[in-house]
Order: C-alpha cells, then structure tokens, then sequence
C-alpha cells in the first residue's frame, strides 16, 4: 500500500518536476512593460498627426463645419446630423485621452536617467497641443485629474486654457541643449531650439484664444513671448511628413477606397472672387473633360440626392499637394504664427504692425503651398479685398486664416468660432435650424462611464448640443 | 550458480502453482433481456467487491473464474438496464434477466471527472442526451442538435447554415469573460474556440463542432458549479461531458456503416418591395455604377417606379459605346435566386469489437456540406480510434485518439466584425442596400468581369463568392493515454496524460481588382493558429461498502494543466503580381504579427461520497488550483462543495403505484477562477516604425497587479419524482448562482487615461428554475407515445459593477445599440438611443416636420428570453418511431440593424408607405417648388407648438428617420425544430439478407418558425457571433432549413 502511495506522489512530482516558475509563464511575452521614450514620443506624433488630419475629427466633422470640403455622399455630418456616437465626436475624444495623452503621461512619468528634461517638456508641449485640441472641440473637459481618476471631474475651459499656459510655460524653462538629447522626434527630429518654438507659439494660439475673454491674461503671456522665440520660418513649420504605405497621409488614404468628399463650394468661390493663386493648389480640375476647364467646389449641407447628383466628376478633388502619399500633416505653420502676431498687434498686445504681420503672413502661406513668385505675392496683396482692414481685423484675419488653414479643420473651426468670418451659411439640408456647430456632443459613453462628472459639466456649459456656445467664443 | 538458478525457477512455479492452486471457481451463465428473453452482449458481470468479472459474448455467455467463496454476490450492468445484484449459494450456471431501465434514477450517468455515479445519489441536476438524439440530426453542428433538448440551455448562431453556434448554460454568469461551458471528451478537455471572427468578417466554425456525433455514446449536461466543481475554474459555466462510443462484444462482425444526405434551403428572408428600383428621388440611369450617370452610385432603391420604363442599366447591352435603355422590371426573387440548396454528404465506418481483455473501436466519417451562399463548403473528416488492453488483473491501460481535419475552400461571411473594409465580406450586404430591379441572372454572367449594379462600394457577388475567399484548413488531434492500477480491494489508481491540439489556418484572398471591396490591387492574408491544451493527472480512488448501511466513495487527484495559444498573421495588403497568392508579392511592406499566450494551473483535489442505506447520499468535494494567470500571493486558492441527496420513497418506505419514488436533493458549492495570461501589468505594444522609428504605444486597458480569483457561488435543490410506475417522471430545479469578485476589464472614461481598466469587481446573480417532465402517456405492445417536456427561465441581476459604485453601466459591446450590463438590471441590456418624447409618450418632431432624438440612450430591452422550453413526442408503433421536437424561447428583445438599414435604403417592403399617391403618399410641394405625391407627416407633436406634427417631409426621408428604438422587437419564438422518422428493419427480416441491423430515417431541422415578430426580418436566435454581444441581428444570412435521409447499416 505504502509504495502506491509513493508512487503517486512521484508520478505527481515528476509532472510539475521540470517545470519553470509560474511567474515566467506569465511573463507577457508580446509586449514590453518597459517603454523607450523615444518610440513612445514617435507613436504620439504620428498618432496626434492622424487623428488631426484624419478622418473622424478633421474631414469627416470639422473640415465640413468650416466649408473647406463637403460630402458628395453620405452627407450625414455635412448636414451636422450627426449622434453623440458619430466619430467625430468619440474620435478625438479617445484618440486624444488613451492614445496621446496616457503615452505622453508615460514619458513624463518615466525616470530621469530613462526620458530626460528634453523629453519631459516635449512631452508636456505635446499634452497641451492636444488638450488645446480638445477643450476647443468639446469645451469643459478633464484636465487636472486625467489618469488620476476613473470618473475625472471635467474642468471648466477657462481652468483649462489657464493651465495649459502654466503646462508651456515649465516645458520652454526645461527644454534646453544640454538637457539631453531627444530622439524618436517625426517632427523636429530632435531639435530642442525648435520645440522651444513651438511650445511658445502654442502659448501664443492660446492667449488668442482666450482674448475676448481674460483680455488681461492674454495681453500678459503674449507681451512675455519674443518674436524670436516663435516659429519664425516654414522651416520651423509643425508638420508630420507622412511616408511610404502604410503610413500614407490619411486624407489621400481616404480616396484610395473612397469617394465620399470633394473641395468645398465656399472655398472655391471664396479664392476665385480673390484670384487666390492657391486655388490650383486646393483643388484639382473635375475630371468630367467638359467641366474640366474650371474649378468647381461642391455645395455643403446638401440632401444625399442633391449632393450626388452635382457629378462626382464634375466637381473638383482637393489638390494633388494634398492627396499625395506623403504629404505633410500640418500643425502649427509659420503663416499661423504670424497671423497670430497680426492679430496681437491689432489687438494693442505687442508693438508692430498688425498689416505688416498680416502681409507676412499671408506671403508664408503663398510659400508654403510653393507660390514664391514675389509679383504673384505683390498682385494679389494689393487688391483691396485682400488689403488688411484695420477697423475689422477679425474679418481681414479671419478669411486670410481660413484660407491659410485648408485642410487644417480643428484649427479652423475654433479660429471661424472665435473671429466670426468668414459668415459661412449652413446648407440647405442642414439640420440645426440654419445653424453650424459650435462645438461637438460629449460622446455617448461619458454619459454611462462617467456619468457625475458629465452632468456637472453640462449644468456648467450648457446643454450638450451642436449649437452650444463655449466659453472663449464669446461673439 | 546453476543450482541458484534451478532453486529459484522451482520456487518460481511452486509459487505459481500454489496461487493457481488456491480454490478457483469457475461462474457461468447468461445475460438475457427479461421481457424479449434475447442476449445481452457487453453487459459486465462483476464479483461485488473484487476485481473479478467478465463481460457476455455475443450469446449473452459469460464466464469467469474467482477465488471467492460461495456464497458471492454479482453485479451485472449493462447501459441501458436496470444494474441488479445477484446472490449465487452453489456452482450452477445462472441465466440472469435484465429488465430495462424505466427508472432513471437507478440510471448510471457520468459525473466531473468521468466518474460513474448512481443517478440517484447525486445532489444536483443532470440531464443525459443519448447519441441517437444527436445524431441522424441534419445539423453539422453538435452544439445545434442540442437545441431545445435540455432545459435551461441556450443555443444562438450566425444561421443554420455553416458557421459558429453558441450555447449558455442557466444564464451568464461572467460580466465580461466567456459564457460557454466547458467541453469534456473522454476526461479530455476540449476547445471550442470560435477564433478571430471579428477581424475577418467570417463565419468560422466553433471549434467543438469538429466533433462527430456519430462517435458520441451520451452527452450530459452538468448544469452549474454545483454538478461541476471538480472541474475547477472553467465549471461556473457548466461543462457539457461527452462519453464515445467504445468497443463491445458484438454478435456479427462488429461493422456499422451509415450515410446520409441532406438538403438545405434558405428561409426568413426579409420582405423585400418591388415597387422601386435603385436611385434617389426618383432618379436613376446607369453609366458607370459610380456616379458617372444618374444616382447610379447609389446603392439605395429610392429610384424610379418599377412599371417597365426604359432606363439604362448595368446589364443593358452597349451599341456602339452607347448603353441602351432596357425595361426597367422587378426582380422579386433576385436575393433568393442568388441562393442555392446547400447539400451535406455523410459516411461513416466503424467497427468495434471487445473480448475478455480487450475492447476496441475505430471508427472514421466523413462529412461534405455545401452551404446555402455559393461556393462555400466545409469538408471534415474524423478518424477515431479508442481501446481498451487488460495487461493483468490488476492493470488496464488504454488509449483514445481523435484525428480531425476540417478543409474549407471558402468560409460563408458573417454579420460582425471589427475591420469595416471587411464588410463587404458578408453577401447580405449588397443586397441589404440594393437596387431592388437588379437581376441575378445578370450578376451570375458578370461573374468573371466583376460587372457589378454598383462598383463604388460591392464586387459583383459571384466575383465576391468565387474569388475573395477566405479558405480554413484545421488539423487537430485530441487524445489520452491512460492506464489504471486496482492496488488493492477497492482501491485504483489513474492515471491520464491528454492533449488537444490543433493548428488552423486561414488564407484569405482578394482578387486584383476588387475595385468594390476597395482593394483594386488584390490582397492576401495568412492567419494561422496553434492552439493546445495538454492535461496531466492522477487519481487515487477507494471505494468500500463498510456495512449494509454505509458506503464511501472517495479520490484524491492532482492535475496538471497547460495552455497555449500561438497566432501568426501575415498581411500583403496590396498585391505586386496580380493575382499571385504569397504574402511576398506585396507592395506595401508586410504587415505581420504574432502573438503567443501560456498559462498553466495545477490542481490538487478530492472527493468522496458517503452513503447511507443506498437512500441517503452526502458528496463532498475540494479543489485548490495555482495558477500561472493570477499574481504570487493570489495565485493559489481554495474552493469546496457539498451536496446531498435523500432519496425519500426509499427511506420512508412510501412506494406506492401513484408515486413511484421521489427524491430531495441540494447542496451548495463554489468555484475560483483565475485570470486570462499576461493581465497583472499594463504593457507597451509596437507597431511598425514609422520612417525607421519604431512606435509604441500604451494598451489602452489599464491591467492590475492586485488581481484576486474570481468566485462563484451557487445553491441548488431540487426533486425527482416518479408517478403511476414512472409513466411520469418530473425533475425540478431551483439555483442561485452569485459571481463576485468578477475579473473585468471595466470600460471607463477615456478621460481617466485608459478605455478599460482590470478589476476584481461586479457581481452578478443568476437565479432560476428548471423543470423536466418525461411522461409516457400511451404504451401498449405495439405502440407508445413519449411525451417530454422542458421549461426553464433564468434571470439574472447585475448586483455591482465597482466596489465604489460609480459606474453603472459596463458596455459588452457596440453594435448599433450598446449592449450593456447595467447595475440593477438583467444582463445583456439594449442601450440605445430613443425618440424624444413628451410627458403623453408621443414623439416629439421639430419644425422640420423630423422626429427628434432623446439626447438620452435609453434600456430598449434585453436579449435573455423570461423562458425557454421544448416539448419532444415520440411516437412509436412497432418498428416505426416519428420523433418531432417543438421548442420556444418566449420573451427578450433583439435590435435589427439590418432592418435600420433596409428601411432607410428602401429596400425593404415596411419603406413602400407614402412613396406615392397609390401608397398612400401626401400632395405636396419640396422646396424647388416641384410637386410630388410622396409625403408623409410624421404621427407626433412639434416640440415647440405642443400641436400635432403637421409638416409634409418626403418618404424617403421620412423612412431614413431612425433611432434604435424603432427596430428593438420582440425576440419570442417558437420553433418546429426537429422532425425524425425511422424505420428499424426486424431483425428476423435483415438476417436473411446477412445484415445485423439497418434502419432507415427521414430527419429534418430547424422546419418551421410557428411564432415569431412578423416584423423582424431575420430568424430571432441569430447572433452576430459566439461572444456576448448577443440580442443583435445584422447582416444576418438567411437561416436554413434542412432535409436528409440517413440510413444505418449494421455488420
């Protein structure tokens, strides 16, 4: 009997005997528990790259919203109908908290000897880019207790735009040469001069934002910047430069399966009433031979049927700059930047001219887009419905910008949202009572997820609709 | 040295003489049927305590030799009959009658662990389903034949055709993990995985159905933890234990031949209008099906009326360059034309055979189905062998093996999945936003050029059917060696090694110019799977009866269990060659993954069984696993069961001829659980670098370092009870089922850095009852009528989701609506959006004359039935037996999105209302002032007047206005599920001919719904795929209903 019993306990020794330890077995053997703040830095910016040139927030919603293309099918955000489950309203929204923001909390969380002061305050430009994008889309959102908390309180937007400024403010005093070296960088490839540029140019978007409102902060972060210190050139550009497939720009990716969009009516117009040389840029000939001979922009906001039946071949793609392969995925141009000085200047916020900075402006985004011929430049400044209009600056600014944002949609729905022009008028089949967004929903799952913090915001801001007024649009 | 030698060889023999010599008696007799007085083969004579027996041969001869001394007593078994003991006083060849077993309590079933226990002395509901019912089913699915057979089992699938089913135990019990039970084959756990649906847009096949039905002997259902607790961690879903058929002694030749063939026809197809043909507004004319001519890249039917006009077409013929104009008809028909009769070849060969020492079984089958959409198929051939060796006395060993290789040239597509390019994968789409005038006909000719009726977003659907395939090859072997050691009187030892494993492969195609799917380079995939599980143990078993009263029946065990899941996937998203098949012919760089997953538990166990008087039963089990899942201090844990059963006719002596036994039983158990691999941190992914950089990013679920195993706990009672001689006999149950400490990846606010984030949280409760009945109310010579009835209602709470109470609601899935687990709810809530109404519930419509959305999501229902029950007849006169199975689920909610999309695109016949004048379509003017007869006024009042609606919109837009609300229906059915008829030859009749045996049955599944919502346009079980997202239809393809002819051929 005895034995018998040995010999189970050998034989149930010998069947765990070899073995390695449970916790090597449960060694995730796929993916690493340690991250390089190199490749998390480079997954950020061509992830943040997507998402602001991509589908759901940029051509599918806000690119829409601000007229620079509409839908030939499918119009259903054309004509804003759109749910709180629509990818432009989740999108941005998950893309920019999980994907963006939990990675770019990874690298500041990580050790100094790991992600150096460099990394740090790259790391905490790019946060503030992207709670920039997103506080501008939504208006109240989490901030301060983001990856602090599973139900986040949302902040209000104003505590939002004010930390951000304090967020830019550490990462300019941080980035310096001998801090470290930052690789993984898609954008600047590293350059610490030029992420102190952009940190500052975000500071100044900022403060413009926020001017209708907190007129005296904004005076007093801009008055504090240096225009040196901002990006000073289209060298100096924020752009993601796309690549081989699969990493094709995501607006000309959309036309290799798809045909759903074509350049905006409204802009085509808007740059033929200006001889704009940047139309042929914009916009591609209609490929229908009889139409061929002129650019033609499609209507917004039209019923499916009517938006079909203008041709999808009579009516013009966006450019070919465009719908390359690798074509950039821009985020903050030199033209912005001196837009933004423009405005500044006319605002009494710096010295200088607001039209010198506005012809400036103007010029880098003829050069941006590879109009450098000096006449062209000259010609199309000297017309008068081009001439800077200093007893309207918003108008002056706001059509030039619209025109210098194409193809940047989140950008240029907060700047039309916040300057007032161009006066877009919303498509017939619109469905918001003649009305444009002016924000996007919370998307449907904060209402389930996060219910508390949802309801505080709404009783704060306002009803959660399209048409809801943030804070810093204050006209 | 040679004297040595010479001592010990005489010792040798003198010792083996002296053993022989120890007063051996020779047994002999035969086994016969009482009432037929016909042998019985195989049954097993057995000195009661001891390890001598003998099994009958073909005559019902057995004969063996013993030690013991007279008197002795017999058990002899046999399945099927009632076990019964006989005292022998002298040394006479005995003839022993069985009598059959119409008291199923006395009945043997198969409990955890393959154990044989006494059905009566078990504390928990069981339900046994013989090999016959499941076979001759014309399903090629065994989790199918179980529908409507077992109470308190759930079964939902894609379609009846080819594709994965899914079957739910008493409700779900886990949140968020799988609901399904466990697969026990032989003592041999078995995967029944449904792999990667979601990212191929394929209907693959749940991995149990390579099974055969004709290899499986009885299936027992073990309903919960309580049944199953010695199954550990997997046993809070139930397990489904199936026994093979294994080797007998047979009175011929030992040869069983069968065939079959059936038919499969699609049915509940949607109700399509054949009024209008595709376009919009009216409009329509075909150029290039891309918007080159009128609307024609519109793949809606809101086009002009259906009267025979001359309109140009995708399949007019072109003069001159020039298409014509060609009468512009319906096409009532043209989705069901598109269709064909799917055909399912069976054949099957075994042949088994047992002797005094051996018993063996072979067997092979082959399976051929074509299904229902063309060029699918799924061919599947099972080669099976399992035997038996008697080395000595005291040692058996054995061993079962099951080869299996399923072989799919094209796999049908299926309503779910994650990647949307994929889409276009399932048929039903094209035809869900179709031109209603399009003839199939056409389509069919347009095969090879990909002409399609629209090109912007469809291939043609043959092109579609016949070249962008995806083809699976599954190559699995499921087998054990095991051997038993009888130490001494009433102790064994057992021994088994098993594994399970297969590899599976997927190959998918798109051909160059699949310009429809978006792929107009072609594309090739590879997805290969390794998928195994591999299961060691040991078991010591004692089992003594220590007196008349008392008995015990008790092991101890160990086990060793190891998982490992290996995926390879290979991408050539754009093809270099055309048409050249390789993952190297790519443009784009390859996209490639891997992914590998081990886990391993070890388990220590035991049980026992006391029982007292044969009425009085009390089992007790206890399981500690340690597993490789959870963290160091968690991973090793504890969980026990106690049941007890009394059997009451029995012990109070109360037989009378109305109540022929009655049986109380209950008990309470619990099972840990432990963790999926790899969930303790929160990992970095890579993904392809970007310009040489290499990217990673953060998993967006949160993981914890913390994690505990899950529990679930659960009561059972219950009663059997047996009336007029057991003409009726009526089995209840009663459970509560609590799992607590569930491992849930909680989906919360992206805000809070992460989608989800692993907990030990949420609880859930399950309570239900259970009832079978099987009555015989007719029974004379000739004739007999079976009547057996099944009814069960589950329902089931979500108690808590965090410990903090801040979430409410956890999202399973999205499909359409959120399908969530909402505390305070039942599981599996419809949560979508609804219209806004006012404090009257009408629906608020603004000024545009449109009906207004909640801002809301409301609970527009839930998927789990109230009840589910099945009544099965079988009538027998004489060697005809007609079987037929009626089952209804009664009760739930199921969200149609097809029917969302149908309506919209006016395809479907509800979208013919108001779209003119003979449709009862309103007068009216649009805004370019062009007069139409199509409006329609939405019922409802304007949201800022507080007045009826009364502003004209179009029908089409009128028909494009949806909230989920207005597609939830009611998911009640009652189905005619299974009708079989079959013929036994006498046998006086086939001996002439040489044969053993043969019948002939005519079977046919799923034959009509009896009950249904009209307004749904699919069969109410189907699911978009075998996970929880279930009480959602899309896409659905059509169900099938099958008709076959099987014949069994015995040698």
């Amino acid at each position: 009997m005895k034995k018998y019993i040995t010999l189970f306990i050998v034989t149930a020794v010998l069947t765990t005997a070899c073995s390695e330890s449970l916790d090597d077995i449960n060694k995730n053997p796929n993916a690493t528990e340690i991250p390089d703040p190199a490749y998390l830095l480079t997954g950020v910016e061509k992830n943040g790259a997507d998402l602001y040139w991509g589908n759901s927030a940029d051509y599918g919603g806000t690119l829409l919203f601000v007229q620079h293309w509409a839908a030939i099918q499918y119009p259903d955000a054309d004509k804003y109908d759109i749910t709180n489950t629509a990818g432009i309203v989740t999108t941005p929204w998950n893309t920019g908290y999980t994907t963006l923001i939990t990675n770019l909390n990874g690298i500041l969380a990580l050790n100094d000897d790991i992600a150096n002061a460099n990394y740090k305050a790259v790391a905490l430009t790019l946060r503030s880019w992207v709670f920039l994008l997103l506080t501008d889309l939504y208006g109240d959102i989490p901030y301060s207790e983001v990856g602090k908390s599973v139900v986040p309180k949302y902040d209000t937007q104003k505590d939002v735009y004010v930390g951000l400024l304090a967020d830019l403010t550490q990462a300019t005093t941080q980035l310096a040469a001998a801090n470290g070296a930052v690789k993984g960088d898609v954008i600047y490839g590293g350059d610490v001069a030029k992420w102190k540029k952009f940190a500052n140019s975000l500071k100044l978007r900022i403060a413009l934002r926020i001017a209708d409102k907190e007129d005296a902060l904004a005076k007093q972060t801009i008055a504090a910047l240096n225009v040196p210190d901002l990006i000073g050139s289209n060298a100096e550009t924020v752009k993601v430069v796309y690549s081989t497939s699969p990493y094709n720009n995501p607006q000309q990716d959309h036309f290799v399966s798809r045909n759903d969009y074509r350049i905006s009516k409204t802009i085509v117009d808007k740059l033929k009433a200006l001889s704009d040389p940047r139309l042929p840029v914009y916009a591609q000939l209609p490929k229908d031979t009889e139409s061929a001979s002129d650019y033609a922009g499609g209507a917004n906001g039209l019923y499916a049927a009517d938006a079909m039946s203008q041709g999808l071949d009579k009516i013009s793609l966006p450019g070919t700059y465009f719908l390359t392969p690798t074509a950039p995925a821009v985020i903050y141009s030199y033209a912005e930047a001196l837009f933004n000085l423009s405005e500044a200047a006319a605002r009494g916020y710096i010295s200088g001219s607001a039209e010198t900075y506005y012809k400036q402006a103007i010029t880098a985004s003829f050069n941006q887009f590879g109009i450098t011929d000096a006449t062209v430049i000259a010609d199309y400044l000297a017309q008068p419905t081009v001439a800077y209009n200093a007893a309207n600056y918003k108008q002056s600014i706001g059509e030039q910008k619209w025109i210098a944002f194409f193809g940047q949609g989140l950008d240029a729905f907060a700047e039309w949202r916040r300057l007032d022009y161009p006066q877009l008028v919303a498509g017939p089949a619109s469905v918001l009572e003649g009305k444009i967004p002016t924000r996007v929903f919370y998307p449907g799952t904060e209402q389930s997820l996060n219910g508390k913090s949802y309801k505080a915001a709404v009783a704060n801001q306002g009803p959660d609709l399209l048409t809801t007024k943030l804070w810093f649009d204050a006209y | 040295m040679k004297q040595q030698i010479y001592r010990f060889i005489l010792f040798f023999v003198s010792f083996i003489f002296s053993v022989n010599a120890y007063s051996q008696t020779t047994i002999s007799g035969t086994v016969v049927d009482k009432n037929t007085k016909e042998p019985v083969i195989g049954a097993s004579i057995h000195v009661k305590s001891a390890s001598e027996g003998a099994i009958t041969d073909h005559n019902g001869h057995f004969e063996f030799k013993t030690k013991q001394s007279f008197p002795l007593s017999l058990t002899i078994r046999f399945i099927g009959y009632k076990t019964q003991e006989i005292d022998l006083y002298e040394n006479q060849p005995v003839e022993i009658g069985l009598s059959e077993n119409v008291n199923f309590l006395d009945e043997v079933v198969v409990t955890a662990l393959g154990i044989s226990r006494e059905k009566k002395s078990l504390g928990y509901a069981t339900q046994n389903i013989k090999g016959d019912e499941l076979n001759g089913n014309t399903s090629t699915n065994i989790v199918n034949a179980l529908a409507g057979k077992a109470a308190g089992v759930r079964i939902t699938n894609g379609s009846g055709d080819i594709g994965g089913s899914r079957i739910i135990i008493r409700g779900e019990t886990s949140i968020a993990g799988n609901n399904q039970p466990l697969f026990v084959v032989d003592g041999i756990p078995v995967d029944n995985s449904q792999l990667n649906v979601g990212d191929q847009y394929r209907d693959f096949r749940n991995a149990v159905a390579d099974l055969n039905p004709d290899d499986i002997e009885t299936l027992n259902i073990l309903k919960g933890p309580n049944a199953a607790a010695l199954y550990g961690s997997r046993a809070a879903h139930g397990v489904v234990l199936i026994t093979t058929k294994k080797g007998t002694v047979q009175k011929g030749l030992g040869i069983n031949v069968t065939a079959g063939v059936s038919f499969a026809n699609i049915v509940n197809l949607a109700k399509y209008q054949n009024e209008f043909g595709q376009g919009t507004e009216g409009e329509f004319s075909f150029v290039d099906g891309k918007g080159g001519g009128v609307n024609d890249g519109y793949d809606e039917s809101w086009g002009p009326r259906l009267d025979g006009r001359l309109i140009p077409q995708f399949d007019s013929p072109i003069v001159d360059g020039v298409r014509q104009a060609t009468p512009w008809v319906a096409h009532p028909n043209n989705v069901k034309d598109f269709f064909e009769t799917g055909v399912t070849q069976d054949y099957g060969i075994s042949i088994a055979n047992a002797g005094d020492k051996y018993s063996y079984r072979l067997g092979t089958h082959y399976q051929d189905q074509t299904g229902t959409a063309p060029n699918t198929q799924i061919k599947k051939t099972n080669v099976s062998y399992s035997g038996d060796y008697e080395l000595t006395k005291r040692i058996k060993v054995g061993a079962n093996v099951n080869y299996i290789v399923t072989d799919a040239p094209n796999i049908p597509g299926t309503s779910n999945g994650s990647a949307s390019s994929l889409r276009a994968n399932n048929i039903m789409l094209q035809f869900l936003w179709f031109g209603r005038q399009v003839d199939t006909q056409s389509l069919k000719e347009g095969q090879t050029v990909n002409r399609n009726w629209n090109a912007n977003y469809y291939d043609n659907p043959y092109w579609q059917q016949f070249y962008n395939t995806t083809e699976q090859k599954r190559n699995r072997i499921i087998g054990d060696v095991h051997f038993s050691v009888n130490l001494a009187e009433g102790l064994d030892f057992r021994f088994r090694t098993s594994t399970d494993y297969y590899n599976d492969k997927r190959k998918s195609k798109f051909r160059t110019g699949s310009s429809g799917a978006g792929r107009p380079d072609g594309s090739y995939s590879e997805d290969a799977y390794i998928v195994s599980e591999d299961n060691t143990e040991a078991i010591l078993n004692y089992t003594r009866k220590f007196s008349d009263d008392w008995s015990l029946d008790a092991l101890i065990g160990y086990n060793v269990r190891n998982n490992r899941y290996e995926n390879n996937f290979q991408n050539a998203s754009k093809l270099a060659a055309p048409d050249l098949y390789t993952v190297s012919n790519s443009k784009d760089p390859l996209v490639s993954t891997n992914l590998l997953r081990r886990s391993r538990v070890y388990s220590d166990y035991a049980s026992a069984q006391i029982g007292f008087r044969s009425w009085a039963f009390l089992n007790l089990t206890g399981r500690n696993d340690i597993s490789s899942t959870l963290p160091s201090a968690n991973r090793s844990y504890f969980y026990p069961s106690a049941t007890a059963s009394v059997i009451l006719s029995d012990a109070l002596d109360i037989k009378n001829n109305v109540l022929s036994f009655l049986k109380l039983r209950g008990g309470w158990s619990e099972v840990g659980s432990d963790a999926d691999p790899y969930q303790l941190a929160t990992v970095y992914n890579l993904g392809s670098p970007f310009n040489g950089n290499p990217i990673q990013t953060s998993s967006t679920t949160k993981n914890n370092a913390d994690l505990k195993p899950e529990r679930t706990q659960s009561t059972e009672f219950g009663a059997e009870a047996g009336f007029l001689n057991n003409r009726i006999v009526l089995d209840l149950a009663l459970y509560n089922t609590n799992s607590i400490d569930q491992i849930i990846g909680l989906q919360t606010s992206p805000a809070s850095g992460y989608s989800s984030q692993l907990v030990n949280a949420g609880k859930i409760n399950n309570k239900g009852i259970e009832v079978q009945l099987r009555t015989t109310p007719v029974k004379t010579k000739d004739f007999s009528w079976g009547l057996d009835l099944n009814y069960a209602a589950n329902r089931s709470k979500v108690v808590e989701l965090d410990k903090e109470g801040l979430l409410t609601r956890y999202v399973i899935g999205t499909a359409g609506p959120q399908i969530v687990a909402a505390v305070g709810e039942r599981y599996g809530a419809i949560f979508g959006t609804a219209w806004k109404r006012n404090a009257n519930g009408d629906i608020l419509v603004g000024d545009n004359g449109r009906p207004l959305r909640d801002p809301s999501n409301k609970t527009l229902g839930y998927f789990t039935p109230d009840w589910t029950g099945g009544i099965t007849n079988t009538f027998t006169y004489k060697n005809l037996s007609l079987s037929a199975l009626i089952d209804a689920g009664i009760g739930g909610s199921i969200y149609s999105s097809s029917a969302s999309t149908g309506v919209m695109a006016g395809v479907y016949e509800q979208s013919l209302s108001g779209r003119s004048a003979e449709f009862g379509g309103l007068t009216w003017t649009d805004a370019n002032g062009k007069v139409r007869d199509d409006g329609v006024i939405f019922q409802g009042v304007n949201e800022n007047t507080g007045q009826p609606n009364n502003v004209i919109i179009s029908a089409e837009t009128y028909h494009g206005q949806s909230a989920h609300e207005k597609y939830v229906y009611d998911a009640s059915y009652v189905k005619l599920r299974d009708i079989s008829l079959t013929y036994t030859f006498k046998k006086s009749v086939i001996q002439k001919w040489g044969i053993g045996g043969l019948s002939v049955s005519a079977v046919a599944h799923n034959v009509a719904i009896l009950y249904r919502d009209k307004n749904l346009d699919a069969d109410p079980e189907t699911a978009l795929n075998t996970g929880n997202v279930q009480g959602v239809t899309g896409l659905a393809r059509p169900s099938a209903r099958s008709f076959g002819l099987n014949v069994n051929l015995k040698f």
